[in-house]
């Protein structure tokens, strides 16, 4: 009996094995091999970015390694590691920590591996390009939809995931366009931790620390919805929500005529596309601009018709 | 020297401790934040307590036996996408559906940890660890990590709507703790729990039938884990696949900060809510203090240590006289 169990787990175990090796293999043999790390696979965003790459390498003849580093600056400095192993011949970052990703890149550097980061910057070691949208416009252009939307006058909150440097971008661009409106106060900025559940608790106190509070900015779009269930199950539908990305949820939300009332949108695909183009760039011998700015603009109920 | 009174003087001044910390923590966020006292505000922390306390019970149970479910989180965001995706189809009854699909998901992942704990002997950490990631990943999968929402009206009944002025899931989690406190105190299986994490030989000795009592917690476990995904479904309206990512960390820590001991054999049910309250009105409390989100966390880890220090201290006093 207990032989049997063993055998069993066994089996399952080498199954399960031989499975997840099947996926790893095929792409083309000659083009050049590009190893990626995204700061996550849990966000529609770094999917929308994933499939940008992955189109944009597949029409170059690039095959890309793509890894997750589920925000562990550990992991994925365990995945730089690899790549450098693997001898590939540039690598895509998007670093769990915009510093302590340094080391990793140096070793990078010091094995002639050409690094580029997406979407998030580093700070420290050679990076060839950084291509990324421009956060702090988007904060602005956040700040101006809320501050004419409630009038010029009242109190606003930001809820923000201050660990990662695009949201403190967005944050800082928010705040320094709302110097601009004397009448309006960012009376609370809280942490959401970028993820909905944490940000409707934010979002609860924050709306019972400011009774004034007319407008919230979330700095994703997990944080804007956080507080637009806050706002829903506070009957507060009076509130101006902008948040950020404009995944498909939030669009929906928009367009149903809910508290979420705008959205910054990035364009994942584009930074996709952008960060291959930068690379092939590279690897034809052309100069390379160091800092990548991939637009952003608002979108709202009128503009989504 | 009979053990139950020392366990129950100990627990008292366990209980006693937190419910002063509660206080005190009160009176300075009183001072500080003048919504803080507001009815309205009492029942926001209320709200804000009512999933990690519901999941606390179930972790109670599961720890007074010695053993830990780091799984929770996944399980409830499991639960929550596929009580989602049954309330977003057109089926008759499709809320009603949907709160014993969450349920069947909890209870199928609690027999499964409970089966490998009580039967095959792994060590329930790395059971759990192991559904930890295979749920998150499941929930990943069935939802392409995508949410689902545009979900019925009838949905919003578990999480958002109000009974009495008290939002249903605080009524839930009272519901939960007062049959928790029932189980463990007043019926046979609840001391059998204590006397399987107390003193494992000796309640094997004294005729208990240590797999089925073990079994049995972790099943019940998983029911309370499926009705908190159907209670975070319905408060976010939707069924969310990183929703409750790390939620574990904030039941064990209420678990531990009402004075439960992580040996197992000793602790409460009450005292696991007064732990939940402790942390509830500390993160609510700072929020309304405006204090900044790094400050938060340095704050929360140092209040936290303090509180289970000053426990430890009288309790290891109070194991000096006696």
């Amino acid at each position: 009996m207990r032989l049997n169990v063993y055998a069993l787990c066994l089996a399952l175990l080498v199954g399960a094995t031989s499975v997840l090796s099947g996926c790893n293999k095929g792409g083309g043999a000659g083009g050049k091999r590009i190893g990626v790390t995204l700061l996550t696979r849990e966000h529609v965003f770094y999917k929308d970015l994933e499939a940008g790459l992955k189109e944009a390498a597949d029409k170059a003849g690039y095959q890309l390694i793509v890894t997750s580093g589920d925000m562990d600056l550990a992991k994925q400095q365990s995945q730089i590691d690899n790549f450098i192993v693997q001898k590939v011949d540039a690598i895509i970052l998007c670093p769990a920590d915009s510093k302590g990703i340094a080391p990793a890149i140096e070793k990078a550097n010091a094995a002639n591996i050409p690094v580029f980061t997406a979407d998030i910057a580093a700070q420290g070691g050679q990076v060839v390009a950084h291509v990324a949208s421009d956060n702090l416009s988007g904060g602005r252009l956040a700040a101006e939809y809320i501050a004419k939307a409630i009038g010029g006058q009242g109190d606003v909150g930001i809820i923000g995931q201050q660990e990662v440097q695009s949201g403190l971008d967005r944050e800082t661009g928010f705040k320094e366009e709302m110097k601009k409106y004397p009448g309006i106060k960012v009376a609370a900025v809280l942490n959401g931790g970028g993820v909905r559940d944490k940000a409707l608790k934010a979002a609860e106190d924050m709306l019972q620390g400011n009774p004034n509070l007319k407008g919230i900015f979330g700095i994703n779009d997990d944080s804007a919805l956080g507080a637009l269930s806050a706002a829903e199950s506070g009957k507060r539908n009076d509130l101006v929500i902008v948040g950020y990305d404009a995944i498909p949820e939030a669009v929906k939300a928009i367009q149903r005529g809910s508290a979420l009332k705008a959205d910054v949108a990035q364009q994942p695909r584009d930074l996709g596309a952008k960060t291959i183009e930068a690379i092939s760039k590279h690897f034809a011998g052309q100069p390379v601009e160091k800092s990548i700015a991939v637009p952003v603009k608002i979108v709202d109920a009128s503009s989504l018709k | 020297m009979a053990p139950r009174p020392r366990y129950l003087q100990w627990q008292t001044v366990a209980e006693y401790v937190i419910v002063v910390a509660i206080v005190l923590e009160s009176i300075f966020f009183a001072v500080y934040a003048p919504q803080f006292l507001s009815l309205p505000n009492l029942i926001n922390i209320a709200l804000s307590i009512a999933i990690t306390g519901i999941l606390a019970v179930g972790m109670t149970a599961v720890i007074l036996t010695g053993g830990i479910d780091l799984s929770v989180g996944s399980v409830a965001a499991l639960a929550g996408i596929v009580a989602a995706m049954v309330a977003g189809s057109s089926a008759p009854g499709a809320v009603a559906l949907a709160a014993l699909a969450a349920l069947g998901v909890g209870l199928a992942v609690g027999v499964f940890n409970g089966v490998m704990v009580a039967r095959f002997r792994v060590p329930p950490f790395v059971v759990t660890l192991a559904m930890l990631t295979i749920c998150r990943g499941l929930a990943f999968v069935v939802t392409d990590g995508r949410s689902i929402s545009d979900l019925p009206p009838g949905f919003a009944l578990f999480g958002r709507e109000v009974f009495l002025s008290v939002p249903v899931p605080v009524w839930l989690m009272l519901l939960v703790f007062a049959a928790g406190w029932f189980v463990l105190k007043r019926m046979t299986f609840g001391r059998y729990v204590y006397a399987v994490g107390g003193n494992r030989e000796a309640a094997f000795l004294a005729g208990v039938n240590i797999k089925g009592v073990t079994l049995l917690v972790y099943v019940l476990n998983g029911l309370l884990v499926g009705l908190a995904g159907l209670v975070l479904a319905s408060r976010l309206g939707a069924g969310v696949p990183n929703a409750g990512n790390q939620c574990e960390l904030d039941v064990i820590a209420a678990v531990v900060v009402g004075g439960t001991s992580l040996n197992g054999g000793r602790g409460s049910v009450i005292a696991t809510l007064w732990g939940a309250v402790f942390i509830g009105v500390l993160n609510n409390g700072l929020n309304l203090a405006n204090v900044d989100p790094y400050t938060q966390r340095i704050a929360l880890g140092v209040v936290i240590l303090l509180a289970v220090l000053a426990d430890q201290l009288n309790k290891t006093r109070g194991q000096v006289i006696a």
